[in-house]
């Protein structure tokens, strides 16, 4: 709020970002399903801040787990190439 | 008792035969330690997001199923000693399992998946049964509509 005060012009408006997995009860994490783990993660691998993707702490707790899993059985890489 | 899941990666170079006697190996391991195999899913042949020993794909198999800890330990062993198995992971799922109640709804699952199977097999009976007599009956049609067809242009000639 701070921030916002002092650069009124610059950040106007912040949509505020919600957790998928609570908006959504159905949707669950699962370490198999790497194709919907892909979009928490970087090109290059890393597990995305839950600031950037919005996740609650909660979920991004089990994100993490799950991610971390799905890079042993090699579903997801540890090092990602670019391009 | 404890439910796990393991997954394993194979070599994709197998042939189905290999594959198969090294699958019942792990089958009867299971058997041996007192386990129950729940599930026994065959992904397939898969691409892996990073080399396993030279490897780019790997040949995927996931199992679930109830056991102790020493059934685990002695399963990774295996793994371990074997030279086809290039990777492999156990979680753990429950913490404990009532293996009755495990059993009974293995069982459960298995009679209903070829009861549904069974209802498939039929409906698809029935569908094509509907099928053939649809095409049964548009061939009649056009026979119908061929032997009509000169009548009635004899008849407008005459009208003419």
């Amino acid at each position: 709020m701070a921030f916002q005060k002092r650069n009124p012009k610059k950040r106007f408006f912040q949509r505020r970002k919600v957790c998928r997995f609570c908006a959504d009860s159905t949707l669950e994490i699962n370490y198999k399903d790497a194709k919907e783990l892909r979009s928490f993660i970087t090109e290059r691998g890393k597990i995305i801040p839950r600031r950037i993707t919005g996740t609650c702490a909660k979920h991004q707790r089990v994100l993490s787990t799950a991610i971390k899993q799905a890079r042993t059985i090699a579903l997801l890489p540890y090092v990602g190439k670019l391009n | 008792m404890r439910m796990y899941e393991t997954i394993f990666i194979a070599d994709p170079d197998l042939q189905d035969e290999g594959r198969s006697t090294l699958f019942e190996k792990f089958k009867g391991i299971l058997g041996q330690e007192g386990g129950i195999l729940a599930n026994f899913d065959d992904w397939g042949n898969k691409k892996l997001a990073y080399e396993i020993a030279r490897k780019s794909r790997g040949h995927y198999v996931c199992m679930t199923y109830g056991g102790t800890g020493p059934l685990v330990s002695e399963l990774e062993r295996t793994f371990r000693l074997d030279d086809k198995i290039l990777k492999y992971m156990t979680i753990l799922l429950e913490k404990d399992v009532d293996p009755e109640a495990l059993q009974l709804q293995i069982d459960a699952e298995a009679t209903a998946r070829t009861e549904a199977e069974a209802a498939k097999a039929k409906a698809e009976a029935e569908a094509e049964a509907a099928q053939a007599q649809k095409e049964a009956q548009t061939s009649e049609a056009a026979k119908v509509a061929e032997t009509v067809e000169p009548v009635t242009q004899e008849d407008e000639e005459e009208e003419n």
